[in-house]
């Protein structure tokens, strides 16, 4: 390999041609490698029909790009001492861990971006819960939208007049909630209870919305510049 | 002194791009080829796993269920129909039996799961012969319902990530509103049971209002024992059928041998084109050293010098193309499995494509023989040369 390597000059064609494909190659086992470990890590939360809830969450757009995301590859142990910071609240439990691969659709319409969706898993009283947000490009809520929830009163969670109450919100609405003691100020205390007798799910769902918009802002909207999504 | 290796390097070398190109041809056969291989050896081993991992070789269900039911119980599936517990004492009485295990199979409508709803599916199961049938399960938090009537819970490892539940957490059981103490998480099985939720079996006859009643029971028979002959025995049985999981492999792979059949000739045609190419790059180069190799005889090499300096050629392309197929079957093995079992209507659980040294081995082996073969032609025609009629430019041209 040495001497084919000193032999090779890279300014001719056919050389060059030989060592990106050589390295193209190896570039290729690596991505596929990570891949593989990345599979069998901890579970993330993907739309269940992506085509479909994509134009029902963002009416205007024509297309999507996707995106995984996680803690540990974005900036590891910094960073989740920097989310958990925001959020108010240690990461808990073996499914909410720094490995975890979020999923993030960038949202288009023609070649024009106009926003995105993220969805978080959250643990319910009953079983997973999982809450998608779409955001403009400021990181206003325009759609709230529980995918799955397993609670006898569910259906009044998912109702469409509970999501409409957080459509404009931010983050900078959310980080005056304390999700430990669910105690909220301003626009977020103004957001009704529907089901009364679910008030844990009731808080673990505006617990998912807070991580939510942190975990966005630190993946998108901070390292872009426009820190802490206006709107407010 | 410089050896035939060195001098057969540096022809191949002087013309890169030709050769290149060749060895892309014969690393992209041998890719298809270890790939197609590594999927006939993989498909059977990971199918025969996903069966042996079911614990039991024969299953009993009500008459009317389809014959697919063995796959609809390894998807958790729906439409069931259920037949007496009776059952369990006449089939356990049989010399052939070893264990059985009775199963009730129950789904539930989830109207929160999705923009338009899912099914989930409950396994109520004994778990003291559950247990028995397949004792390779282990647990990663918990363990096993000890009560048949607890309203207890044990969750597959994928079933517990997707409801995020740990041990001491409550499920709900959609449609019938039923509260259940997880006590167990199963660790990973690459099995179907990695998606189900298991409850004591009493508990779910209680709730679906079926006290006496079994979807499935599984049995597990004696060593020595004739499965068919059993099998024709238990369809003596009223209102039952037989599902025999060795007939159920048999018309996977069945159907399976057919798009392996399809592949298996175009990876020969790719291979079939590839060694063409070889002996287009070595006759051409014969042609081009025509003079050349009319020197070196007349220098004092012999025809079979020559036939073995043009052989090398061949073996090196053909080794280091092999070679590098290999890899690059080896490193897209994962990636190859993704778009099989995009493409396959049903593909059991674990690796579709397994590689191991032996399978390397007969396609290196395969490669260099029909390199080799191709290459005699090539290397017999230059060892053919006459000296003098090459150095004046007018022979074979």
């Amino acid at each position: 390999m040495q001497a084919i390597r000193k032999e090779l000059n890279p300014f001719k064609f056919s050389n060059l041609l030989f060592l990106i494909c050589i390295k193209g190659f190896w570039g290729l086992v690596i991505i596929t490698l990570t891949g593989y470990t990345a599979a069998w890590g901890a579970v993330g939360c993907d739309l269940n029909d992506p085509d479909r809830d994509v134009k029902r969450l963002f009416p205007e757009s024509t297309g999507y790009k996707t995106h995984y995301v996680s803690i540990d590859r974005k900036g590891g142990e910094p960073l989740l001492t920097k989310v958990e910071t925001r959020l108010g609240d240690k990461f808990r439990g073996i499914y909410e861990t720094i490995d975890v691969p979020y999923t993030i659709y960038e949202i288009f319409t023609h070649k024009k971006k106009i926003g995105y969706i993220h969805g978080v898993n959250e643990k319910g009283q009953f079983g997973g819960i999982q809450v998608f947000l779409s955001l403009d490009l400021e990181g206003r809520i325009k759609a709230f939208y529980i995918q799955k929830m397993t609670s006898k009163y569910a259906g009044k969670l998912r109702d469409i007049s509970f999501g409409r109450q957080f459509h404009g919100l931010t983050i900078k609405d959310f980080e005056l909630y304390d999700v430990i003691t669910g105690k909220a100020i301003g626009k977020v205390e103004a957001i009704k209870n529907p089901a009364p007798e679910a008030e844990i799910d009731f808080r673990a769902t505006l617990r998912a919305t807070k991580k939510n918009l942190v975990l966005i802002d630190q993946f998108i909207y901070l390292p872009q510049g426009s820190s802490n999504q206006g709107g407010s | 002194m410089i050896t035939p290796f060195q001098v057969a390097y540096k022809n191949l070398h002087r013309k890169r791009m030709r050769s290149f190109l060749t060895l892309i041809g014969i690393s992209l056969s041998a890719w298809v080829l270890v790939s197609l291989l590594g999927f006939n050896h993989g498909y059977e081993t990971s199918l025969n796993k996903d069966i042996d991992n079911m614990g039991f070789q024969m299953m009993i269900m009500a008459k009317g269920c389809p014959y697919e039911a063995a796959t609809m119980m390894l998807k958790g599936g729906t439409g069931l129909k259920y037949m007496k517990e009776s059952i369990i004492n006449e089939v356990t009485k049989e010399p052939e039996v070893e264990k059985t295990t009775p199963i009730f199979m129950a789904a539930v409508f989830d109207p929160n799961k999705g923009e338009s709803g899912g099914v989930a599916a409950y396994f109520g199961v004994e778990p003291k012969t559950f247990n028995e049938m397949k004792p390779f399960l282990k647990f990663r938090q918990g363990g096993w319902f000890k009560d048949e009537n607890a309203y207890e819970a044990v969750m597959g490892y994928e079933a517990a990530e997707l409801e995020q539940r740990e041990v001491g957490d409550m499920i709900l059981m959609p449609d019938k509103n039923v509260e259940f103490k997880v006590v167990g998480i199963l660790a990973r099985t690459g099995t179907q049971d990695d998606g189900t939720i298991f409850v004591p079996i009493k508990t779910a006859q209680k709730i679906f209002g079926k006290p006496d009643e079994i979807t499935t029971l599984g049995i597990k028979v004696k060593k020595d024992v004739d499965a068919t002959r059993f099998e024709e025995k238990l369809y003596q049985l009223p209102d039952v059928q037989v599902v025999s999981l060795a007939q159920v492999k048999d018309t996977i792979m069945k159907l399976v041998s057919t798009a392996k059949v399809m592949v298996l000739s175009i990876a020969l045609i790719a291979i079939l084109i590839a060694m063409v190419g070889v002996i287009n790059t070595i006759l051409t180069s014969v042609w081009e050293r025509f003079q050349e190799i009319g020197i070196l005889k007349t220098i004092g090499a012999m025809p079979w010098d020559i036939f073995k300096l043009i052989w090398i050629e061949t073996l090196i392309l053909c080794t280091t193309g092999g070679v590098l197929g290999i890899l690059l079957a080896l490193g897209l093995s994962r990636v190859t499995d993704l778009v099989i079992r995009h493409v396959l209507p049903y593909a059991p659980s674990g690796g579709l494509v397994l590689i191991d040294t032996k399978l390397i081995l007969i396609t290196l082996v395969t490669i260099l023989s029909i390199g080799l073969l191709g290459g005699l032609y090539p290397a017999w025609k230059a060892g053919r040369i006459r000296p003098l009629e090459a150095i004046r430019g007018e022979v074979g041209r």
